[in-house]
């Protein structure tokens, strides 16, 4: 806006006299822009040349819509639900996404090509000369911009008035305090509080309730499927991951849902070799029924699953950080960044012959946390 | 003339002393046969001496072909080396077929595990030598009498759910295969035939853990082969190369870098275009 201050402005009589051309020209000017060639693309209308370069930007936007519309088409019609590989229709579930993108990007780019041939063909030739700047504003543009602030500052009397200062400040920090405490007060709980419960980071959903039997289940894929485990089911050198069942949520469906999800749950039951020598933790002597060990799925390091068995090994690994697990020694951490074994689940049979907790883990399972003492 | 009855009379008693003794050395024979039978019968393995009568030419030849090609590590008679191989006892001839076949055996070298190699011994030896861990190594998981595709299950969803269940802990979701410990590795699933598959999962070879038929029923362990064979062998392919399969890191470094590459020549062609 400021620098050179224009000297020779047209008068307003001068002004209305003006074609839109000299219009242009002066406003450019008074920008400090001059422009030295500026002519229109087609200067005689309706030329052969011209209809030709209107048909070629027009058949880009028609492309575009074409594509899109097969977009659309193909979106909304197409069969996308999965098909095998080994079944007739798996081509044409395979050709579903590529040609969703294929048209969508035809089109955006039908669109983008069509606008800059538009602006190639039709667009005038132009060169503008600009004087480029020297950097900071005039002397008397920044003298007079920090009188103008100094003086709206002293002006508002905020300086003088410290109870309307502190008040305000008041306001606005306790305001401030209620926007933080929403999203991090939900990151600060208690872990003491109702430390006996099973939702607390003390225990487990393999907590019993009630006096209630808690099952060992095996996951089949089918969330809403219940099968209990027996000892035989599992092969010498097998393993599988288990997960808490009570007969009281047989026929509660989100029950039976959330019990295969909860982070806490999974336990890997492993039935070792008979003859393996093992060594057993001081304590838990009894956690295991003949050759069946049953140890939490938590890596101890971050709580990723360590469920990389090697059978012959007895190593459990971790993938995330390659801890390993020595199966043979109660799950002791051989390698890598995990500091504790895992923790054992205590199981023994029911009456019945299905495998079940005696109780919930002795310890906290997963990552350590601020009130672990261990 | 008076001899003449005479000699008949004794040449009669003395056809009859001989028919007598003929009849009391058959009877004598018979219950001696007999009785012998009995015997036999009585103290005779008979399962056995039936299974090695059946395909008795079967076992010797595996009996041949394992104190060729496997005695040196797992025993003369099955019981294993120390540090060396394991015993064969109780292995089954699904572990045989799938050592052999996948070319795990016979081993090249004692090395962190076996690999894959090319089958050496030939589909009839395979046989051979599963009949005869079958003679002498006792009750084991057995190859399943289907083959092909009759494993594959008709519920690949199913079988992908149990897959990443199960085996994609090691094995990667898309039987990829991964890293274990000290040089260890789960394979890639790629080319494995249904077969293998089946037995590996049976008697969990190396160090896989075993999936025994009452953890994973045979519906189940069709599934995960269906869904195997749907994934591997560049069936989940549909960009034309899996770029390792490991999902998003390879394909979004490649996304990233030829994407931007592209973008930039673009760029550079509009430019030097206007």
């Amino acid at each position: 806006m400021s620098g050179e201050t224009p000297t020779n402005l047209p008068s307003e009589a001068e002004l209305a006299e003006m074609s839109r051309d000299e219009l242009v020209r002066l406003g450019t000017k008074l920008d400090g822009v001059e422009l030295v060639h500026y002519e229109e693309k087609w200067p005689v209308e309706g030329t052969k040349a011209e209809r030709r370069a209107q048909r070629s930007v027009a058949a880009w936007f028609l492309l575009a819509a074409v594509t899109g519309i097969a977009f659309l088409g193909v979106f909304l019609f197409w069969p996308w639900q999965y098909e095998a590989p080994h079944s007739d229709k798996h081509l044409l579930y395979l050709a579903y996404n590529p040609l969703i993108g294929l048209f969508m990007g035809l089109s955006v780019l039908a669109i983008g090509v069509g606008a800059v041939l538009y602006t190639k063909k039709f667009l005038p030739d132009e060169i503008a000369v600009q004087q480029r700047g020297d950097g900071k504003s005039s002397e008397v543009d920044r003298a007079t911009l920090v009188a103008e602030l100094a003086d709206a500052g002293e002006r508002s009397g905020i300086a003088r008035r410290s109870l309307i200062k502190r008040t305000a400040g008041l306001g606005a920090g306790v305001f401030g305090l209620g926007v933080a405490v929403v999203p991090l007060g939900a990151l600060i709980k208690n872990p003491w509080s109702d430390s006996e419960s099973k939702n607390s980071l003390w225990h487990t959903s393999w907590k019993p309730e009630n006096g209630e039997k808690v099952y060992l289940r095996r996951h089949t894929g089918n969330f809403h499927e219940i099968v209990k485990v027996r000892p035989e089911d599992i092969e010498p050198g097998g393993f599988e991951t288990v997960f808490p069942f009570r007969e009281s949520e047989r026929g509660d469906e989100h029950a039976l849902v959330s019990a295969l999800k909860r982070s806490d749950a999974p336990v890997m039951l492993i039935r070792l070799r008979p003859n393996q020598p093992i060594v057993k933790r001081a304590g838990q002597e009894d956690f295991n029924f003949g050759d069946l060990y049953a140890f939490s799925k938590i890596c101890t390091h971050l709580g990723c699953p360590t469920s990389l068995f090697e059978q012959q090994t007895g190593l459990l690994l971790c993938p995330c950080h390659q801890s390993q697990f020595d199966v043979f020694h109660y799950a002791k951490p051989r390698f890598g960044p995990a500091t504790r074994p895992l923790p054992q689940l205590p199981i023994t049979v029911d009456e019945d012959g299905y495998l079940i907790a005696r109780g919930d883990f002795i310890e906290a399972v997963g990552p350590a946390f601020w009130e672990r003492k261990s | 003339m008076t001899t003449a009855p005479a000699k008949t009379a004794t040449k009669r008693a003395r056809a009859r002393t001989k028919l007598r003794r003929r009849v009391a050395g058959l009877l004598a024979l018979g219950f001696a046969l007999l009785s012998a039978g009995l015997l036999f019968s009585a103290f005779a393995p008979q399962a056995q001496t039936a299974q090695a009568q059946q395909d008795s030419a079967l076992v010797r030849q595996g009996e041949q072909l394992y104190k060729n090609t496997c005695s040196t590590c797992h025993g003369k008679s099955l019981e294993g080396v120390k540090d060396r191989g394991p015993t064969l006892v109780g292995v089954g001839d699904a572990a045989v077929y799938f050592q052999t076949s996948t070319g795990r055996m016979p081993m090249a070298r004692q090395e962190a595990q076996a690999h894959r190699k090319p089958q050496k011994l030939s589909d009839e030896d395979i046989a051979a030598l599963m009949a005869y861990i079958n003679a002498n190594g006792g009750e084991g998981p057995k190859k399943p009498a289907e083959s092909g595709e009759a494993l594959r299950g008709d519920n690949p969803a199913r079988g992908g759910e149990l897959f990443r269940l199960n085996c994609g802990n090691c094995h990667n979701a898309s039987g990829r295969g991964g890293a274990l410990s000290s040089g260890k590795f789960a394979p890639t699933l790629d080319g494995v035939s249904e077969e293998q598959i089946y037995t590996a999962m049976l008697t969990g070879p190396q160090n896989m853990p075993k999936f025994g038929e009452r953890q994973l029923t045979p519906d189940e362990k069709k599934d995960i082969i269906a869904y195997v064979k749907s994934v591997t062998d560049g069936n989940n392919n549909p960009g034309g190369n899996p770029i390792g399969g490991f999902g998003p890191v390879s394909e979004g470094l490649i996304a990233f870098i030829v994407g931007i590459a592209a973008l930039v020549g673009v760029t550079l062609w509009i430019g030097a275009k206007a």
